[in-house]
């Protein structure tokens, strides 16, 4: 009876280690693989050109081109925004450094210091166009998989992570994030106030490869605040770029050149 | 019974499923046909030969002001009219010459008509702000020569160590202080800054090209150096990433007058970043320095000053705003400032002046040019100011901001405001109202204007 009871448990466990992966990725993992499927290893600069609709009908395009670098040591990517389009915004840069943040005006060359909160301003904020590692700015817990839809009404079968902020660089207090299972790439995203009121939805798609790894080429933002608003991301010209950690403060604002 | 439980959590799962599909669906259906259809009007070209132009634009500003019937110090000179229209035409661009050369230029041509000025000769006025060449002759090292719009201070209502804007305002809609500086007229000199890794320093050096001109001696296409640039001037200032503080240090020396200067911010939470600015250094208070000032250049008679300060000594004297900005999650930032500028007039120094302007038309004209040399230099008149600015970004309607403003002085409780609204038409045209209002008894800084305020119609189209 005891040799039977005993060959029962080892056919279980059998079992069990069979339909268990190898490695049963955590969030985190999951979080920092998405992150590399969107961010690439290198110093690169890109264009970013935004789109506004109100009511289904676009009515703004902001061009950016956009400098981004990682700090090897403790995976925080600063940024340079400098705005092309429209007319009266050209010229006018922000530096996101951790937080060191500055906005710069050449009309007025004035660099004003900007608080985080102010990431946020605008529809398709400073926060969402610069790049960043989410794993680093945020913890998270799985909480499920889910089999959702793209944008273009494809069926993706996908990690759901429910992250909360977990640095003073974290943009928004809690994103739940969606990330398909096999290929880490973020599909869709909810972000939430520290009120816990959503903000905005995020889809994720036209991937194509970019600098070594398949990157997203557009990311439709849908407001959920106002119910008129959707702003699309597209990102283009992706180039590897030598960018200097001096670039990264208020006095070189005024000195970056756009090729 | 169990079975009945198993019922209820798969209907309770399906129900939950079904909702969030329809959620999912409904955020779906809300991403504009043409997007879904990969139709994406205005998409870029690919952006490798994107042309970063510079700014260009027409402007058109028409003013009408009201004014006072009675002052306590009554204007020698009433001049002004109750409307004024201009038109003026905006560039600011960069060429790039060589791989390390590029010129720089920012100019604005306007055309005023109004009661009284002669057309066009008085009407047309040409304000070159910006013309130099930029060198790096080393990986961020620059070296450049011009006329340059050299500007430094984190505060946005009074910059004390804003060295260079004395004498560069230029005629605009805003009475804002932090929109006066982006439209000023830059100062002839040699810069040289080198930018490394946490740090920079800069060393301008502007020579003196001519003796000072008048009081409102700007004439209509002059470059006007005899205001930017009557006087030799030497600014070292030094920055540095100290944690998160970004300090600056500055010195400035100009006519036998040494200055120190220092700014610093910080962040404060998600919301809030303050910031302090301070200036310091030997020199008379602001009547002294006007008079003198008004004697030099032949405008004032020499058996003035009947106006005399009530604390005359020569000394260090302090500048100092200090304030934090806050950002809403609405989009709503506010400013909050203190000013202290201890050259300026204090309580006694008010009463003199109403007083001493109150006993005649030579005394009033005296009194008014030490308002308008101070206002010439772009400092207080007063010791103790606040400033409160408020700016709401999309409000109530996209590309809708709405704002206002207030300089209070704190010595009488007087207040220049000033409300503004401005909406982006469309990637190309921007109209905009302010209207502004002089708050305060008759004996007070901002009661003793002539106007009582003013409303401006602004619509701008840019290229």
């Amino acid at each position: 009876m005891k040799k039977k009871v005993f060959l029962n448990i080892a056919a279980v466990l059998l079992a069990a280690l069979t339909i268990l992966p190898a490695h049963a990725q955590t969030a985190q993992e999951i979080l920092s693989a998405s992150d590399k499927t969107r961010n690439p290893g290198q110093p690169f600069r890109l264009t970013n050109t935004l789109v506004e609709y109100i009511g289904g009908q676009p009515r703004d395009r902001v061009v950016l081109v956009v400098y981004a670098r990682e700090d090897k040591q403790t995976h925080q990517f600063s940024n340079l925004v400098r705005y092309v389009e429209p007319s009266r915004d050209s010229g006018k840069m922000v530096l996101l450094n951790g937080s060191n943040m500055w906005f710069y005006d050449p009309s007025s060359k004035a660099s004003v210091r900007i608080s985080p909160q102010q990431r946020l301003m605008g529809q398709a904020s400073d926060g969402d166009v610069v790049t960043a590692n989410l794993s680093r700015d945020y913890t998270s817990k799985l909480a499920g998989t889910d089999k959702i839809l793209d944008v273009d009404r494809q069926t993706r079968d996908c990690w759901h992570l429910d992250m909360a902020a977990a640095s003073p660089e974290a943009i928004y207090s809690r994103v739940e994030y969606w990330v398909e299972k096999g290929t880490n790439r973020p599909v869709k995203g909810k972000f939430y106030s520290d009120s816990g009121r959503l903000l905005k939805i995020a889809y994720y798609h036209k991937y194509s490869e970019q600098l070594g790894g398949q990157r997203p080429g557009e990311t439709i933002i849908i407001d959920a605040v106002d119910q008129n608003l959707v702003t699309t991301m597209t990102n283009s010209d992706w180039r590897p770029a030598e960018i200097p950690e001096a670039w990264f403060q208020r006095d070189y604002l005024p000195r970056l050149k756009v090729d | 019974m169990r079975v009945r439980a198993a019922v209820f959590a798969v209907a309770l799962c399906a129900a939950t499923f079904g909702a969030a599909t329809a959620q999912q669906d409904s955020d779906l259906d809300r991403i504009p046909t043409m997007v879904q259809n990969g139709e994406t009007p205005q998409l870029p070209a690919d952006q490798s030969t994107a042309p970063t132009h510079g700014k260009y634009y027409l402007e058109d500003d028409l003013s009408l002001s009201a004014s006072r019937g009675t002052l306590a110090v009554p204007l020698t000179s009433s001049s002004s009219s109750d409307w004024a229209n201009a038109t003026a035409l905006d560039a600011v661009d960069q060429w790039t010459l060589a791989k390390d050369l590029t010129v720089n230029l920012s100019d604005r041509l306007a055309i005023g008509e109004s009661e009284g000025v002669g057309f066009p000769s008085q009407a047309a006025r040409n304000d070159l702000r910006e013309a130099y060449i930029s060198w790096e002759p080393a990986e961020r090292f620059y070296l450049e020569a011009g006329r340059i719009n050299l500007r430094n201070g984190i505060a946005l209502g009074f910059n004390p160590t804003d060295f260079f804007k004395a004498r560069s305002a230029v005629s605009q809609a805003s009475l804002d202080p932090s929109a006066m500086r982006g439209n000023r007229l830059g100062t002839l000199m040699l810069r040289g800054q080198r930018i490394w890794d946490g740090g920079s320093l800069t060393i301008a050096y502007a020579p003196k090209l001519y003796d000072p001109a008048p009081l409102a001696g700007s004439s209509g296409f002059s470059l006007n150096f005899d205001h930017t640039n009557a006087a030799d001037r030497v600014l070292v200032a030094l920055n540095i990433d100290v944690e998160e503080f970004s300090p600056q240090f500055l010195v400035h020396h100009e006519s036998g007058r040494t200055h120190f200067g220092f700014n610093v911010s910080h962040p404060i939470g998600q919301s809030i970043i303050a910031y302090a600015e301070w200036a310091g250094g030997v020199q008379p208070n602001a009547i002294t320095d006007a008079i003198a000032f008004g004697k030099s250049v032949g405008t004032l008679p020499s058996f003035i000053p009947i106006l005399r300060p009530a604390n005359p000594a020569r000394g260090f004297r302090n500048d100092f705003a200090a304030g934090a900005s806050w950002t809403s999650i609405e989009k709503i930032t506010v400013n909050l400032e203190y000013h202290f500028h201890q050259a300026g007039m204090s309580k006694q120094d008010w009463r003199n002046w109403f007083d001493v302007g109150a006993l005649g038309p030579n005394q009033a004209s005296e009194v008014w040019y030490v308002r308008g040399y101070v206002s010439d230099q772009q400092m207080p008149i007063t010791q103790h100011q606040l400033f409160v600015r408020a700016d709401a970004m999309d409000a109530f309607v996209e590309h809708l901001e709405l704002g206002g403003f207030s300089l209070i002085d704190l010595e009488d409780g007087s207040a220049l405001a000033q409300l503004y609204a401005n909406y982006n038409v469309s990637d190309n045209w921007t109209v905009g109202t302010y209207v502004s209002a002089y708050l305060g008894g008759a004996r007070s800084e901002w009661g003793s204007y002539s106007r009582t305020g003013s409303v401006i119609f602004q619509a701008a189209r840019y290229f």
